[in-house]
């Protein structure tokens, strides 16, 4: 484990975006249940656990307009 | 002046509002995190990736493995990302006919091309440097004391790299009246600089080269003033792009 402290400054921002960006998309993802495909039920697993790509994915293809 | 300000500032706002600013954004923080990470972890990677018993000797990563990284990310990732994002600039407008009544009332037509250049490029150049910035903090907190040659130079290269491409999405996306049209077009553009790269002599001229030479810049093996002419292609293309976007959404039916 002690070799891994050197990195600690690294990983823990990078742990925090990745909260961030899931945590925005779900907000999204619950909110606004309109999408220009899939459903709640497949978009919520979807930005919670496919890293960053899917919260991207999301939000570039998968939002409905307002 | 006045209406260019504004327009800008819309666009400035519905990138905000459409979450495409944030998701850029974020995704090239990520990255600027990720490739001194990635440098740092990269021998380890590859020794757990050996069959038991055959030992490789690898050099221990330098601070010329993290920029190799940060070149290699922003130009499969980052730009991929930012093209991906930026393909609806024109035809989404198209499609939902929000730039008539604008134009009717008397918005330049020259200043929507111009407003969504500025919008996209300064989106651009924010994700981009801050990118940079942190991938260079902890390049110099991971290898104290380690220099390279030339990196703003190289990075600068990047950089009008990706403005060229947004110029190139630009004319794309006022071609065609579906984003998907757009995003071809900057490809079919990409795969040609690929293709002219079979040429040695053309070779000398293309952009290209300004987004895959960062590496032979940083280390010393290539001078910056050996890539004049690609840097003079990149700016006149720009410069081309945008006029003939202009020109183009002049004639187009909107």
């Amino acid at each position: 484990m002690d070799q891994y402290i050197e990195y600690l400054p690294v990983i823990i921002p990078l742990f925090i975006i990745q909260i961030i960006l899931s945590i925005t998309a779900v907000i999204h993802v619950i909110r606004h249940p309109n999408y220009r495909f899939g459903k709640k039920q497949v978009w919520i697993p979807v930005v919670l656990f496919i890293g960053f790509i899917g919260p991207f994915i999301y939000f570039i293809f998968g939002r409905g307009d307002d | 002046m006045r209406p260019y300000i504004v327009f800008t500032k819309k666009e400035l706002i519905e990138y905000g509002r459409t979450y495409k600013f944030f998701i850029l954004f974020t995704i090239f923080i990520a990255l600027g995190f990720m490739n001194p990470l990635t440098a740092k972890f990269m021998p380890k990677i590859l020794e757990s990736f050996m069959p038991e018993g055959i030992e490789i000797q690898l050099p221990p990563p330098s601070s010329l493995d993290s920029w190799a990284q940060f070149f290699k990310n922003v130009t499969q990732t980052g730009l991929f990302v930012a093209i991906i994002i930026f393909s609806g600039m024109m035809s989404r407008e198209y499609e939902k006919g929000t730039l008539v009544n604008m134009i009717t009332k008397g918005l330049p037509r020259q200043t929507v091309i111009l407003s969504k250049f500025t919008a996209s490029t300064l989106l651009w150049t924010l994700s981009y440097w801050t990118c940079f910035l942190i991938t260079h903090i902890y390049t110099m907190y991971f290898w104290k004391g380690e220099t390279v040659l030339e990196l703003a130079t190289s990075t600068l290269f990047l950089y009008l790299f990706g403005i060229m491409l947004i110029s190139v999405l630009l004319i794309g996306s006022t071609l065609f009246k579906n984003s998907y049209g757009g995003l071809l077009f900057t490809e079919g553009f990409i795969a040609i600089l690929f293709l002219l790269k079979l040429s040695h002599k053309i070779d000398n001229y293309n952009p290209l080269q300004l987004a895959n030479q960062n590496i032979n810049l940083l280390s010393g093996n290539l001078h910056p003033s050996k890539l004049k002419s690609p840097l003079f292609v990149c700016c006149t293309v720009i410069i081309l792009s945008i006029i003939s976007s202009i020109l183009i959404f002049d004639k187009k039916q909107i």
